[in-house]
């Protein structure tokens, strides 16, 4: 039994577009990242996604799942039924060649954020300082 | 000219998603006929060992494959679904107006509330509701809840599968029942979710849910099997015997696909 579902050829705008409005959870880039050069099953993905702990909010198998299947729908990652003869089968993801440019466009867009957060904390140390000096000694 | 019949058998709680497959595969094949016949999984099981020839089994539990019907009548299965365990009330339930995840437990256990669940030895969600008390003893940190809960519960308490308990609920049999999140949109039912280290629903638990154990009837009339408490998923087969293969190859493809990921997920199933 195998299936794949078919995939479209968004541009590389479109792809950056898309992927903009999953960086802040994260859970798009790292589900990329953990498919790089090996397929898995989702219920080792649930795993890895614990392990890594990169993710905003909840990481419950429905959200994993179903984001899964929106990455397959928008062709970054496809699905197939293990071949084996006998006994249990899963179905596995793997990255597509889509799903691979998205993965490197994930980088910079995450690292922008970083950037972003960074400014943030840098900005509430010195505010932090600012008004420790400000605070009249007790 | 007579339609070619295609057989399933499959679990209670598969009911809604079983008849939406149907009609969708008879659009599909207008020249097969689907009959289905459903049962606690465990029941399933042992009509298959009783002889019983289906094109298409669907279990509430792949273990029920690997215990009872692999090598025969069954060789290969695929695991296609998961679910939750939540407890499962109608408008008028006594209680019903203060119950929370954190407090589930005191209502069920006062005098004038009652609760139902399925039977362990026949359908998983029996089984898995008496994993979930133990889990809950456990998670809420309250010695002998399974015992009190287990004893509360009376023999005629006990259905033979969960989607009996939507029915019972309905009629005002009872307050409260243990069934699958899906069942709840079948019977229009509100519930109460229970955490996750207690409802069976997530692999990063598994080894927690190790911790439960439920004895049920093995395979072998009198013996018996010690279950171990794993995240719930649902699996389906064509045995090796199918009198229609070629037909449930078809009926296979669909569940499997994308449109049956859809079929699943309108269902409240989790697809996977």
């Amino acid at each position: 039994m195998s299936e794949r579902n078919e995939t479209h050829e968004p541009t590389e705008a479109d792809l950056r577009d898309l992927l903009a409005g999953h960086i802040e959870k994260m859970l798009w880039p790292t589900l990329l990242l953990l498919l790089e050069g090996k397929a898995a099953h989702g219920y080792e993905l649930i795993h890895a996604l614990h392990e890594m702990d990169t993710i905003e909010g909840d990481l419950d198998p429905a959200t994993v799942y179903r984001n899964l299947r929106r990455m397959e729908e928008d062709g970054l990652v496809s699905s197939y039924w293990e071949n084996g003869p006998a006994g249990p089968a899963r179905r596995l993801y793997t990255l597509s060649e889509r799903g691979e440019q998205a993965l490197h466009l994930c980088a910079p867009l995450v690292s922008n954020r970083k950037d972003r957060l960074e400014r943030f904390l840098q900005r509430y140390s010195a505010v932090r300082a600012d008004n420790g000096k400000e605070k009249p000694t007790k | 000219m007579s339609k070619t019949p295609l057989l399933i058998l499959h679990a209670g709680a598969l009911q809604h998603p079983m008849q939406r497959f149907a009609r969708e595969f008879q659009n599909l094949f207008p020249e097969v006929e689907v009959r289905s016949e459903s049962a606690g999984s465990r029941a399933c099981a042992r009509r298959l060992l009783e002889g019983r020839q289906v094109d298409i089994v669907a279990l509430a539990d792949p273990l029920i494959f690997d215990e009872l019907l692999l090598p025969h009548p069954v060789q290969k299965y695929y695991i296609f679904a998961t679910d939750q365990i939540v407890l499962t009330y109608h408008a008028p339930a006594r209680g019903a107006e203060s119950i929370t995840a954190e407090n589930w437990f005191e209502i069920l256990l006062r005098e004038d509330v009652s609760f139902i669940r399925s039977d362990e030895n026949l359908d998983p969600c029996g089984y898995r509701t008496l994993m979930v008390w133990q889990l809950a003893e456990q998670h809420y940190g309250v010695p002998g809840l399974y015992q009190r809960l287990n004893a509360k519960c009376r023999s005629e308490q006990i259905y033979p599968k969960s989607l009996d308990l939507g029915s019972a609920l309905l009629e005002g049999k009872a307050d409260y029942a243990f069934q699958y999140l899906c069942e709840v949109k079948q019977f229009d039912l509100r519930y109460v979710t229970l955490p996750e280290e207690v409802n069976l629903s997530n692999p990063i638990f598994a080894n927690l849910y190790t911790r439960a154990t439920v004895e049920v009837e093995g395979k072998a009339s009198g013996s018996k099997t010690v279950l171990t408490g794993e995240p719930i998923e649902f699996a389906i087969a064509i045995p090796v015997n199918s009198p229609q293969p070629e037909v449930a190859y078809e009926f296979l493809q669909l569940t499997l696909s994308a449109a049956g990921q859809r079929i699943l997920d309108d269902c409240g199933l989790v697809a996977y």
